[in-house]
Order: structure tokens, then C-alpha cells, then sequence
């Protein structure tokens, strides 16, 4: 009989600690997200500093792509919109530890991340574009240029840059950073001969630095990525709800035009965020 | 020593020309470099855009008010203060178990330092983070504070706390760094009533103390003034520390610099000057406990 217990309590200490390790996927299923949302009044929505999806005007307020996304989606709930900043690479993490209900954060959808997270479909379409150095890239005009064991390549660690790098250039060196601006910063000091990142931040850096930074391959984006909201997983309702919300914003272009102002040129919305 | 050895010379108050000479030379040699950062460094200097994340002009009042980068400061402070709080509690009770009789006691004291001590501070906060405060803070229902009630929006909790919208982020960061901090201080509390002669126990005892009163009267007034200067420099550590909870997105200082280094890329302005942020910071704090013990030295007397 205490043999019993005993086991009993084993499995219940087993069952709780699993349940501490999945972050209570349980009871996520249990209530859904749309009425959390609802219930609470706010959407709480996970991103990542990222021009131009996502930055700070002169006042310290968010600005960006992804911004106007995630209000108007609020917007059209009926609920406020509260947005949690947070780093790139503890973000799918912060998701599952319901830090926040969605992350709408200019995530590309890859196969690998879709395993752990579910993803809307996409409403954004990107490409990752290279910046290189006009000195040590001199003359580099195919992508078998970039591809030699003496070329380093820098790029953000933790995101679809860096296994873009890899693949397209498995000879390169790959060298990873915290952010794209160090990332960046590297092709300009002379250390790295190019910088992979979603487009148009290399094309804004080449007119920021004209004459040493240009954009290989005629500013050709390497690859092409879709963008989605990215939620936990079991909720079903969400998904579709968010996936149609989408849909709709796309047919009657409020995406198209807002993608436009933040992604055409820097010209719109350029002295918001500097002061020269 | 010797006997046949003469005294030592008095130590010297005054600077002379070799001083200046060594003092001119490094100076050079760190002129030098900042000249020669920019022929190595092909970068465009603009110090006004990350400055002017430091105040910011509010559009409604038209008055002077912290942008970003205050705002992180003010935060790091925040945490820094209540971290030491907690830490200094828990510290005290973990660091007396550790030299108490009960076995139990000193086994949770000695496994709870231990663990600490022994594992990455990065990884502590990781797991603290996402396993445990994503647990026990919904039980607790920090998450669903009243942001419009009467104490989450009065001026007190400003100041205390920071954005009541930000509590539960503030909570979990202060919680992970207090716990993390605690294991060195239950080390040096309890060093500290160790250096206490084993004799003032007995003594205390035999004239009929409790063993709670021999502590609070007897050990831990001497024991406070002999772990003051480590205590300390724990404190200020505790402050430079602060800016690993940035990796949970714990809105501080570091966080935002992070923030602003990626909005405006310029990003060695930002941590240039987010370091003199920290520096000015923790300085001060090391010329107040300076200050506090000398006239601490001095009541004793």
C-alpha cells in the first residue's frame, strides 16, 4: 500500500516537473488565445529591434513595418496593443514561456522553427541581400567569388542570415554576431569582405557609405523568405483567425502600401529617426 | 625582521618630475590610440544621435524628460537596489544556516551555493527564467497586477518599480539576479560569523542567551563590521552584474543600449557611452561606501 503511494507521488513529482519543462503546454490548450487576448484587453505581441520592421524614432518610440502590423491588428480586435522587446535569440523561448501571445518580429518561416512553433501564413515576402566591402571584394562579380576559403562573411547569429551564409557559401568563413550592425560594422573596418541581411538594411548601409560599401550581384537578392506571425502551438482558432486576418489585408492592399513606405526608400520616414 | 634593517621609508605624498613623466607618457600612449582609431576604424563618428537617446523633449509639456537611455539607467538602478534587498536576506539566513548545527540546514545552504556558484550565470537566468518564473508567477498572479489600480499607478510605484506594464519583467530579472548574488553573500555572511571566536558563543550561552539573541546581539554586530568592505564591493559587483539579465529581455540599461545600437547602428558610440553610464554609476557607489566606512572606522573609536 505505502509501495503504492510512493509510486503515486513519484508520478505526480514526474508529471509536474514535465509540465514545468513544456511550459504548461496543457493548459495553453486549454484556454485560447484569442480569448486570453480578449479577456485581458491587450495583445501582447513579442519583436525584436530590426530596421525597418521594427525601431526607435527620436522619442524612443517604436516605429516600423512590423509596428503598424501589430497595431492594426489590435486595432481590429477592439484591444490595445502592447509590445515586449526582446532579443532575437530568446525569442521562441519567451513565446513557449507565454511572455507574450504572438510574435509578429519579421520571422521567417522555416521548417525547423514551424517544429517547435506554429506560423500564419505569410505577410510579408523578404530576401536576404549582401552589403561588401569595396576593398577587399574588389572585382567580385559571381557568387564563386564569395565563395573561397580566404573570404569571411559576417552576419546576425541565430537567424536566417547565417544559414543562408553557410549554404549558399560553404567555403567562407562565417562569422557570427549579436546584431547586424556589428555584423555590419566588420565588412566596414576591412575584417569581413561582405554582410548577409535581410533586405534593404545592405542597401541602406551602401548609401550610408558610398564609395566603400556596394551591393554585389546588382543588389540581386541570394534568397527569398516569407514571413509569418509565428504562435505556440495547439491553438487552432488563433492560426486562423490571424492567417485570415492576413488574407483580407493583403487582397485590399493596407499590407502592400504600408510594406511600400517602410521598404521602398528611406526617404518617408527617414527624419522620425534621425535628426541629420 | 632583522633588527640591523633601517625603518622603512615614510610613504611619499608628494609627486615628482619621474611621476609626471611616466604619468605624460601614458597619456600619449592613449592619445596615440584614439588617433590611430580612425585609420584602423573606418567608421562615421555621430555622437548626437545616440545622445540624444539620453533626455528627449516631451511633445505635450514641452519639458525636458529621459529618453531611452535614462530610462535604463533608472531601471538598472531599480533593480540593483531591490536585488540587494532581497539578496542581502536571503544572504544573511542562507549564510547562518550554512554555520548552524541542524545538518538539514546546512546541507540546503551548502547545495544552494554550490549549485550556484558552479553554473554559468547565463545559464541560471535561462533556466530560472523560462522553467521557473514562466511557473510561478502566473500562480502568484503577478502577471494580472491591476495596471490602472490606485497603488500600480500612483507616482510611489514609479519610482519603486518603473511602467507597472513592465512589473512582471522587472520582477522576474530582480528575483533572477537577487537568488544569483545571494550565494556570494550567504559566503561572505558566512565567513563572517565564523571570524567570530567560538568562545563568545559559549559565553553568550552560558549566561542564559538564546541562541537567537547570542546571533542578533552578540555575533552579528561584530560580524556586520568585519564583512562590510567585501559586502560592498558584492554590491557594486551586483550592479555590473545586472547587465546579463538583458540576454531575458529585462528592459535595463544594457537592453536598451542594445536597442539603440541597432536603430541607429551607430554602435560604438552607444556602448562607449553606456559604459561611462556604468562607470559614473558604480563609482559613486564605491566613494559612498568608502565614505560610509570611514565613519563607520571613525563612531568606533
Amino acid at each position: 500500500m505505502s509501495l503504492l503511494k510512493n509510486l503515486k507521488q513519484l508520478g505526480l513529482a514526474i508529471l509536474v516537473a514535465i509540465s514545468a519543462l513544456t511550459g504548461s503546454a496543457l493548459s495553453a490548450s486549454a484556454d485560447g488565445v484569442l480569448e486570453d487576448i480578449l479577456k485581458r484587453g491587450t495583445l501582447k505581441v513579442g519583436m525584436s529591434t530590426f530596421v525597418p520592421w521594427a525601431m526607435r524614432d527620436k522619442q524612443g518610440n517604436l516605429i516600423g513595418f512590423e509596428i503598424d502590423v501589430a497595431t492594426k491588428v489590435a486595432e481590429d480586435m477592439g484591444v490595445k496593443v502592447e509590445f515586449v522587446p526582446t532579443a532575437w535569440s530568446g525569442i521562441i523561448p519567451a513565446l513557449l514561456a507565454k511572455k507574450f501571445d504572438i510574435i509578429i518580429g519579421g520571422m521567417s518561416i522555416t521548417p525547423k522553427r514551424n517544429l517547435t512553433v506554429n506560423f500564419t501564413i505569410p505577410y510579408a515576402h523578404s530576401g536576404q541581400q549582401m552589403a561588401a566591402s569595396t576593398k577587399l571584394a574588389e572585382g567580385f562579380k559571381s557568387r564563386d567569388d564569395f565563395n573561397q576559403s580566404s573570404v569571411t562573411i559576417a552576419c546576425r547569429r541565430g537567424a536566417t542570415p547565417c544559414n543562408a551564409a553557410q549554404k549558399l557559401f560553404p567555403k567562407a568563413t562565417v562569422r557570427r554576431f549579436d546584431d547586424d550592425a556589428q555584423a555590419f560594422q566588420e565588412v566596414v573596418n576591412g575584417n569581413a569582405h561582405a554582410m548577409i541581411s535581410s533586405a534593404p538594411k545592405p542597401r541602406f548601409w551602401s548609401d550610408a557609405y558610398p564609395g566603400k560599401i556596394f551591393l554585389p550581384f546588382g543588389g540581386e537578392n541570394l534568397t527569398k523568405g516569407d514571413e509569418g506571425f509565428a504562435l505556440r502551438k495547439g491553438d487552432h482558432d488563433a492560426m486562423n483567425f490571424f492567417s485570415n486576418w492576413i488574407r483580407v489585408n493583403t487582397s485590399n492592399g493596407w499590407i502592400g502600401a504600408r510594406h511600400d513606405y517602410w521598404f521602398k526608400d528611406q526617404s518617408a520616414w527617414k527624419d522620425m529617426v534621425a535628426p541629420q | 625582521m632583522d633588527r640591523n634593517t633601517p625603518p622603512p621609508p615614510a610613504p611619499r605624498k608628494r609627486l615628482t618630475v619621474t611621476d609626471y613623466i611616466l604619468f605624460a607618457m601614458v597619456a600619449g600612449v592613449i592619445a596615440y590610440a584614439a588617433y590611430r582609431v580612425n585609420d584602423v576604424l573606418v567608421y562615421n563618428w555621430n555622437w548626437t544621435r545616440v545622445l540624444d537617446f539620453l533626455v528627449k523633449e516631451d511633445p505635450e509639456s514641452g519639458s525636458v524628460v529621459p529618453n531611452l537611455l535614462l530610462q535604463g539607467l533608472a531601471t538598472t538602478l531599480r533593480l540593483a537596489v531591490w536585488a540587494t534587498i532581497l539578496a542581502t536576506v536571503i544572504g544573511i539566513v542562507m549564510g547562518y544556516w550554512r554555520t548552524s548545527a541542524n545538518l538539514t540546514l546546512r546541507i540546503i545552504s551548502r547545495c544552494y551555493v554550490e549549485l550556484i556558484r558552479n553554473i554559468p550565470p547565463v545559464v541560471f537566468i535561462f533556466i530560472f527564467y523560462f522553467f521557473i518564473s514562466s511557473q510561478i508567477f502566473p500562480a502568484l498572479g503577478v502577471e494580472d497586477i491591476d495596471r490602472d489600480g490606485a497603488f500600480a499607478s500612483s507616482t510611489a510605484f514609479a519610482i519603486l518599480f518603473g511602467d507597472p506594464a513592465l512589473f512582471s519583467n522587472f520582477l522576474a530579472g530582480m528575483v533572477c539576479l537577487a537568488l544569483f548574488e545571494a550565494a556570494y553573500i550567504t559566503e561572505i555572511v558566512r565567513a563572517g560569523i565564523q571570524s567570530i571566536d567560538r568562545g563568545q558563543w559559549e559565553a553568550a550561552r552560558a549566561i542564559g542567551l538564546s541562541p537567537f539573541n547570542v546571533l542578533r546581539d552578540i555575533i552579528l554586530p561584530q560580524a556586520v563590521r568585519k564583512i562590510l568592505p567585501p559586502l560592498a564591493g558584492q554590491f557594486i559587483t551586483l550592479i555590473k552584474d545586472s547587465a546579463i539579465v538583458s540576454l531575458i529581455s529585462i528592459q535595463e540599461l544594457t537592453f536598451l543600449a542594445t536597442e539603440v545600437a541597432a536603430t541607429t547602428t551607430k554602435v560604438f558610440e552607444t556602448w562607449i557611452l553606456v559604459g561611462g553610464m556604468y562607470f559614473v554609476l558604480c563609482y559613486s557607489f564605491a566613494v559612498l561606501f568608502a565614505h560610509l566606512e570611514r565613519r563607520a572606522k571613525r563612531a568606533r573609536r
